[in-house]
């Protein structure tokens, strides 16, 4: 795990595709790159199996190009969507039993602590609202309890997309679906409050429609992981294909849920925004109010 | 056939807002090109696609249309389109590519 890991033997560089190559001559390994620059460098994300205009897609880009070291992360995952994506990136990923990705990413987390020492090696789970808020429930909210050192992340499309549309945990009450033709009948599960009861350090909610916010959010998140403990995002990703989105609409669907359910809203822990101020010069949680209030009884 | 997203260089170079690479969902799609538009003569330079990799979502139409407001993108059947970038013909280089435009038809036909 490092730089080397995706450079050629010698003698096979003429041998692999052009792909292969522009990624190892302009990819991000090593530099500090960012979504503003996107369009210029060769992401580590392929081409892949997802369906056109996928919102999931697109918050899984956009997580991958902001990654702080990609060339010291490990993707977990589980059955879903998603990993038909993030396994087609130059980042190894573990495709855990369905459910037990945190299980397993506290297990290589831990690994990996023991084999590197200090120097940061992030895990980072990427799984669907099934994986995490139904079928592997138990064992993302034991690592968060255990306090785990990685990245949760859920791509909620509120639905299970990949089997034909049955009702997940993270579903409206109400939605009406394919497998579920009578609507469902309990509320939407409220993981960002168990995420804060299970002593997350950091809990966000995004929706891709803001391409800088999902980059500064897993940026945050992945570096609170690093040393503080179990940091969560919850991601709307809308299913185009279950919820008969027009895909030239899947942004606009966005917006709207954004503005209806999903506003953003993060919650970052005293000792996290103490660890990102002091470690990463993160300036948005130095007292801001506090040092005019302070200085006006020291002059009277 | 199928349609694909065409830029108009033209809007592009003058805008060079650079929301559709940031929004398509494809990896290494919708690139950027500073050459393409400054050696025309405009202000900057432009985003194009790889048709090779376009599904054909639109979704950067929505983008370009609504939030950007600049209209530069239109989606066309892939045999009308005049010229295209294929990845086989896109070169990175330090913050900006450079592509051979030709016959999509041609390259996708080989």
């Amino acid at each position: 795990m490092s730089l080397d890991y995706v450079k050629f033997s010698g003698g096979f560089e003429k041998f692999m595709p052009k792909e292969y190559r522009d990624m190892v001559e302009h990819g991000p390994f090593g530099k500090k790159i960012s979504v503003s620059q996107m369009g210029s460098f060769k992401e580590i994300l392929e081409e892949h199996p997802m369906c056109a205009g996928c919102a999931m897609t697109l918050f899984i880009r956009l997580a991958i190009i902001a990654f702080p070291n990609p060339e010291d992360t490990i993707t977990v995952g589980t059955a879903g969507c998603g990993r038909l994506a993030i396994s087609q990136a130059a980042i190894p990923f573990v495709y855990g039993n369905y459910g037990d990705q945190n299980g397993v990413a506290s297990g290589l987390s831990r690994g990996l602590r023991l084999r590197f020492g200090d120097k940061p090696k992030d895990v980072v789970v990427m799984a669907g609202d099934g994986g995490t808020a139904d079928i592997g429930f138990q064992q993302v909210l034991h690592s968060w309890f255990r306090k785990e050192r990685f990245t949760t992340i859920m791509l909620d499309n509120e639905v299970y997309g990949n089997t034909g549309g049955q009702e997940s945990g993270m579903t409206n009450r109400g939605a009406v679906l394919k497998m579920a033709p009578l609507g469902k009948k309990f509320e939407k599960m409220d993981m960002l409050q168990m995420a804060k009861v299970a002593g997350c350090a950091y809990v966000a909610t995004v929706v891709p429609n803001n391409p800088r916010r999902v980059e500064s959010v897993i940026k945050k998140a992945v570096l609170i992981a690093r040393e503080v403990g179990s940091t969560y995002i919850q991601a709307y990703t809308s299913c185009n294909i279950e919820y008969a989105i027009p895909t030239d609409k899947v942004m606009e669907d966005a917006k709207t849920v954004e503005n209806d359910r999903y506003q953003f809203t993060e919650y970052v822990s005293e000792e996290a925004k103490q660890y990102l101020t002091e470690r990463y010069g993160y300036k948005d949680y130095l007292p801001k109010a506090a040092a005019p209030a302070a200085a006006i009884p020291t002059k009277a | 056939m199928y349609l694909v997203a065409n830029i108009n260089v033209e809007i592009c170079a003058s805008k060079s807002c650079k929301l559709c690479t940031q929004y398509c969902p494809e990896a290494n799609t919708i690139q950027y090109s500073e050459t393409m538009g400054t050696d025309k003569g405009y202000k900057y330079g432009t985003a194009y696609i790889a048709v090779d990799r376009c599904k054909g979502c639109a979704l950067c139409v929505w983008v370009c249309d609504t939030m950007a407001k600049n209209n530069a993108i239109k989606m066309i059947m892939i045999d009308q389109l005049p010229m295209a970038a294929v990845t086989d013909n896109i070169r990175y280089e330090e913050k900006t590519t450079v592509a051979v435009l030709s016959n999509p038809m041609i390259v996708i036909g080989n």
